[in-house]
């Protein structure tokens, strides 16, 4: 890791009552990580597992029970920090009565910028975001896209130096979330760090550079993108044709197997040490082998394995 | 934070607040009530052979202010729990601004909203009043400047109660504190009679600690055309104004301490 600390978190933890008369339910256990700048830091998890709670804490929201949040070095109780800070929030909700043009400006100026600055700068947001033509329509008469796309713009609406977007992708359509991706993309360019909640694990393999997993309050896995990939076991993946039944048994209990149809062939995933083994037994069997690769653990083998694990 | 960027934030939150204000239906229903009692404080004038235009402003007055208290009660307690359930409070405390300036500009906001409505009000009372030649004087127009710091004061209480309980609490507690306010003279004589020691020592202290809302009752005052010394109008607004900021106070106090989940 390099890079100037952006966001560190030090042993939050946070209780909630979840209605009066309630007892308090902890819904983070002690978490800690940091964010280096210029990276893309993916948070991922299963919904309810404490992301949006974590990234309420640090935009000075909600209070941790007990443990430290800074970003850019300040208490997240501060304000003057933001100035530096975007936010987009899950499923983020304007007046419906301002335009888009409106909305963008009334953030600008409780961000203090200059009426010049602002109007040149909001131009270029929309155009960015894709809304310069429903720039004076009322976010009522808006779908959930192009509302996400005005929360986005806000977000960026005072240049911020580091961006925290939860679930991003959130009501885009696959040309939304691909503009949006590189847009992700681009403020990493621009030497911005962004700190992105989300469980869609594809955008995540796609744009971040470290990523921590977070099941029931608790981290359970942290670290750069390609480390997630070496992780665990190295297996093979051998694709065969006219594997019958008996042999395919025998497979799951001498070598630990694991077997799955794809289409009329069979695809045997087993620990690499085995290969050679498997491979003599396939073709003993009479056995057509159409493929073999090595298995690259993905981001979703890791998540439901942290999911799992959790749930012991 | 500088006090002129501090100042434009809360400047930027009240105009918001003002134009979301004026879009609320209830706020339109309850004025024309309102525009509908002063009108017809001159039919009900008609009815009587004796001091018809006493009654017709005393008809008209008092239906500006449980209007205007209907209206800063009604728009008041959903000041910031709107806010924190619709969550576009998320996006504007994501900004460098404090939670007390997102307070005093959607104070500020409602406030600016309820004293347009009581122009309006105050407005078509003036006109009622040289349609059918009743007198105004000077005293109206204190009866109309003290209403409005109680006005202001009442969505300080609003402001305060919506900033940590839902509508219908906040309404109940403001509505309480308005009709304690206003009795808590007759409360306090009633308890100084009283046998009982403990009995007139909680009718003092709600007397001393709830704001003496009559202070700012100028109705009959001006109903009668009574002359009226300085310290009749300015002592009220000093006292109002001192209240408020203690009000204030307390409400950004607790909203700082709030967890927004």
């Amino acid at each position: 890791m390099s890079g100037r600390e952006i966001v560190r978190v030090e042993g939050v933890v946070k209780d909630v009552r979840p209605g009066f008369g309630l007892r308090r339910k902890r819904v983070l256990h002690g978490i800690d990580f940091e964010v280096r700048e210029g990276e893309i830091f993916g948070f991922v998890g299963p919904n309810g597992a404490g992301k949006t709670t974590t990234l309420k804490i640090l935009m000075g929201l909600s209070r941790a029970t007990a443990g430290r949040a800074r970003v850019l070095g300040c208490d997240v109780r501060e304000t003057a920090f933001r100035r530096h800070v975007g936010f987009l929030p899950e499923n983020p909700y304007f007046y419906d009565y301002l335009t888009a043009r409106e909305t963008l400006q009334f953030y600008a100026k409780l961000c203090g910028m200059g009426r010049a600055r602002r109007a040149e700068r909001i131009e270029a947001l929309l155009a960015q975001v894709g809304l310069s033509q429903a720039a004076d329509a009322r976010l009522r008469t808006f779908s959930k896209g192009m509302q996400q796309r005005v929360g986005i713009a806000q977000a960026l609406v005072h240049d911020p130096d580091v961006v925290f977007l939860d679930e991003p992708m959130s009501g885009l359509d696959p040309i939304g979330r691909k503009e949006v991706r590189d847009l992700i993309l681009r403020l990493r360019e621009q030497g911005k760090t962004v700190f992105m909640n989300t469980h869609i694990l594809h955008d995540v393999e796609l744009v971040c550079d470290r990523v921590a997993i977070i099941v029931a309050g608790r981290i359970r896995h942290l670290g750069a993108l390609q480390d997630f990939a070496g992780a665990g076991e190295r297996q093979t993946d051998v694709l065969v044709a006219g594997l019958d039944a008996d042999a395919g048994v025998l497979l799951e209990e001498r070598f630990a197997a694991q077997l799955r149809g794809v289409g009329d062939r069979i695809e045997v995933r087993v620990p690499e040490k085995h290969t050679n083994d498997v491979l003599a037994s396939l073709l003993e069997a009479g056995a057509q082998v159409v493929s073999l690769s090595p298995h690259r653990r993905s981001l979703e083998d890791l998540f439901l394995s942290a999911v799992e694990e959790s749930q012991r | 934070m500088n006090p002129s960027r501090s100042l434009s934030c809360i400047l930027a939150i009240a105009a918001n607040t003002v134009r979301e204000s004026v879009r609320s239906k209830l706020l339109y229903g309850l004025l024309f009530f309102a525009v509908l009692m002063i009108g017809a404080g001159a039919v009900i004038a008609t009815l009587s052979y004796v001091e018809g235009d006493r009654i017709l402003q005393d008809v008209a007055m008092a239906a500006v202010r449980f209007f205007g208290v209907a209206i800063a009660i009604f728009v008041g307690i959903h000041l910031i729990h709107r806010e924190v359930d619709r969550r576009t409070v998320y996006t504007i405390l994501s900004k460098p601004l404090s939670r007390g300036e997102f307070l005093l500009g959607k104070f500020f906001g409602l406030v600016l909203t309820i004293w347009l409505q009581m122009a309006i009000m105050g407005a078509v009372f003036v006109a009622i009043s040289l349609a059918v030649g009743a007198p105004l004087g000077p005293a109206h127009l204190a009866f109309f400047a003290l209403t409005a710091v109680e006005l202001a004061l009442v969505v300080a209480i609003a402001t305060f109660f919506s900033a940590f309980t839902t509508p219908v609490l906040a309404a109940f507690f403001t509505f309480g504190v308005w009709v304690l306010g206003h009795g808590s003279r007759d409360l306090r004589d009633i308890g100084a009679g009283a046998d009982s020691r403990w009995f007139q020592w909680v009718t003092w202290l709600i007397h001393r600690v709830l704001p003496d809302l009559e202070t700012f009752n100028l109705s009959s005052a001006a109903a009668h055309l009574l002359p009226l010394t300085a310290s009749d109008w300015l002592l009220p607004i000093l006292y109002g104004a001192g209240y408020l900021t203690l009000v204030l106070f307390a409400a950004v106090a607790v909203f700082e301490r709030r967890d927004l989940r």
